[in-house]
């Protein structure tokens, strides 16, 4: 445990220098493996043990027909961003929110809600909701604090909402059902809307400046813009119906599978974005490209995290965790507690997908040991990471936001984000306390 | 040796439109696979394999390409200690030799790998691909992705004016 212990200390060390995740892990991973395996770091069976686990494992990642879907759903969030969806879902939530004061800030948590619907990664519903809200909000005065809170706040829900990147990594990681873990992110998505509202009412309490009130719309224009969201709607069911068995009537007779509803979601969002003729051959390659170079870097750290998750296991660290927990009697309300508390320091300095893979190899056996359920935690666990997204000093969603907007500090943005982190730690607390809420989804209805 | 970095830097098109072309080809397959198989009850028996395929290719072929550009997934929080002290430069240099050495022995464990497929004549279920090649591509990529870190890292050593935009 010891051993697993300084490896921890010295990924956390390689990674403060500068050292891309992927080689910190992969480097520290594959050393302790040598010396867990030969007694010593220059043992030449030890050596031998370690490289055949890293060729392996670099060779079936890179092949894992499951992780095809994590390609497919960034593809598909560049797709819907092209297609103009976001517009629509923001002129809507506009439409029967922008007439009270903080009303733009909470139609754009709103609308962040509806592309998480269609998203499945937070960085791109904060890229794509700060373009469409932020110009917007600034023209009606919001002033920066509330204007860029609520967008890389609410813009962290795209992993909580379904489709959802961080859940398919946390399911194939955890053999856990991908689509239990989609419906179980919809509630304590829903709750993360309804408290990020209240957020923002309180900014604007506290601040009336801060967000003024825009012109009421009457019915008639709501309904049309309503009526314009179809597309998005559509996708949603399209991926999240199909994986629902929603599709399997007669004539479809459909079932997907994570990987063809991310499949069908993508050329989905591409025949969308094509119809509208918003999709020029170059932003279809563009797309194409950024797609390529997001997953090759997230496929890098999985390598990385999995070549030091073999190590920790073979130096018996989650096993050492689960001993040390029972032979002292803690409670598992203690043990979460601690585990939420590492998370919410680690969240400091990790970005999310990292975060998850250094922690969950270690973490999942102690948690369902204790009698908790996987998929509770799997969202406990993206819950926290959404926290993460938005706090100092790396919270990336924020730096997101300052790419986007320019100019804009991220001490402004961190300080306006403050209202919304306390919502989230209300959120985290509701669901620890009460389980059922992200259960009662995936309990009488999953597949 | 400004042009051969332009050359380079051209060149590493080539992977990326390889890259690109494959996410297509997955995106536009996965969606075929799922009608015929609702249309016609005749689904893309081989799609599995190839979806592996594909994915070694869109992961691979672009690594050494976001190798190159600082793409991997980093934390910068030190910087500005490193930018007081004027060390980025070391730094930069010492992460950059370290990962490109690093990464030669499992390059050439995959080599290996992929050596013993091809004697023990290891091909894909439906359309008998041999799985050697997938193991000399991943080996490849992996090998250039290699020699772009240490090629980067001397770079930042002995000539970091090269490393800034002309």
């Amino acid at each position: 445990m010891t051993v697993a212990l300084i490896g921890f200390a010295l990924v956390l060390i390689l990674v403060l220098l500068r050292m891309p995740i992927v080689f910190a892990m992969g480097l520290v991973g594959t050393l302790g493996f040598v010396l867990e395996r030969g007694g010593s770091l220059f043992s030449e069976r030890g050596m031998r043990a370690a490289l055949s686990m890293v060729g392996r494992q670099i060779m079936d990642t890179a092949q894992d027909y499951g992780l095809s879907v994590v390609p497919l759903f960034i593809l598909m969030g560049l797709f819907v961003n092209k297609g103009g969806l976001a517009r629509e879902l923001y002129a809507a939530s506009n439409a029967f929110l922008g007439h009270r004061r903080g009303g733009l800030a909470m139609a754009t948590v709103v609308a962040c809600g509806g592309f998480s619907a269609i998203c499945g990664s937070s960085l791109a519903t904060a890229a794509t909701m700060s373009k469409v809200a932020m110009p917007e909000m600034r023209r009606y005065g919001y002033s920066d604090r509330l204007s860029t809170a609520s967008i890389a706040a609410g813009g962290t829900l795209g992993i909580l909402i379904p489709p959802s990147v961080i859940l398919v990594i946390y399911g194939l990681l955890t053999e856990t059902s991908i689509g239990q873990l989609f419906i179980a992110g919809i509630i304590p998505g829903l709750l993360g809307i309804v408290f990020y509202l209240f957020a923002v009412r309180f900014t604007v309490w506290r601040d009336p400046k801060s967000g003024p009130a825009a012109e009421r719309q009457d019915s008639g224009e709501r309904l049309r813009a309503l009526g314009q969201v179809w597309a998005v709607l559509l996708l949603f069911f399209l991926v999240i119906g199909g994986l629902y068995g929603a599709l399997d009537i007669w004539p479809l007779n459909l079932t997907f599978s994570p990987t063809e509803a991310a499949g069908m979601g993508a050329m989905g969002a591409f025949l969308i974005a094509l119809a509208r003729g918003s999709l020029r051959f170059r932003d279809m390659v563009e797309a194409l490209r950024e797609t390529a170079f997001t997953s090759a870097a997230l496929f890098a750290v999985l390598i990385g995290a999995q070549i030091f998750s073999n190590f920790v296991n073979l130096a018996g660290l989650p096993d050492a965790l689960v001993a040390l927990v029972t032979d002292n009697a803690v409670s598992p309300m203690t043990v979460m507690a601690l585990i939420l508390v590492i998370y919410l320091l680690l969240g400091m300095v990790f970005e999310s997908l990292s975060m998850l893979l250094l922690t969950v190899p270690i973490f999942f056996p102690l948690v369902t040991s204790l009698g908790f359920d996987p998929v509770w935690f799997g969202i406990v666990v993206v819950v926290v990471t959404e926290i993460s997204l938005i706090t100092p000093p790396v919270g990336l969603n924020v730096f997101i936001l300052k790419g986007v907007v320019g100019d804009v500090t991220t001490g402004t943005i961190f300080r306006g984000v403050t209202p919304f982190w306390i919502a989230d730690i209300f959120r985290l607390a509701l669901i620890v306390f009460l389980p059922w809420l992200v259960l009662v989804l995936p309990q009488s209805m999953g597949p | 040796m400004r042009p051969v970095l332009t050359l380079l830097r051209q060149a590493s098109h080539l992977p990326v439109a390889l890259a690109c072309t494959a996410l297509f080809v997955l995106m536009v397959m996965t969606f075929s696979d799922v009608v015929l198989r609702s249309a016609a009850n005749a689904p893309i028996e081989a799609a599995t394999e190839i979806t592996r395929i594909l994915m070694a290719i869109i992961v691979f072929s672009v690594m050494p390409v976001i190798s190159a550009r600082g793409g991997h997934i980093a934390v910068d929080l030190t910087d500005p200690v490193f930018a007081r002290y004027r060390l980025g430069r070391w730094r930069d240099a010492a992460i950059h030799l370290a990962a490109g050495l690093m990464l030669i022995y499992p390059v050439r464990q995959i080599w290996v790998l992929a050596e013993r497929a091809r004697g023990f004549g290891d091909v894909t279920e439906y359309l008998a691909i041999p799985q050697f090649y997938i193991g000399w591509f991943i080996a490849l990529f992996a090998g250039a992705t290699a020699l772009v870190l240490i090629g980067l890292g001397l770079l930042h050593l002995f000539a970091p004016k090269m490393l800034r935009p002309a």
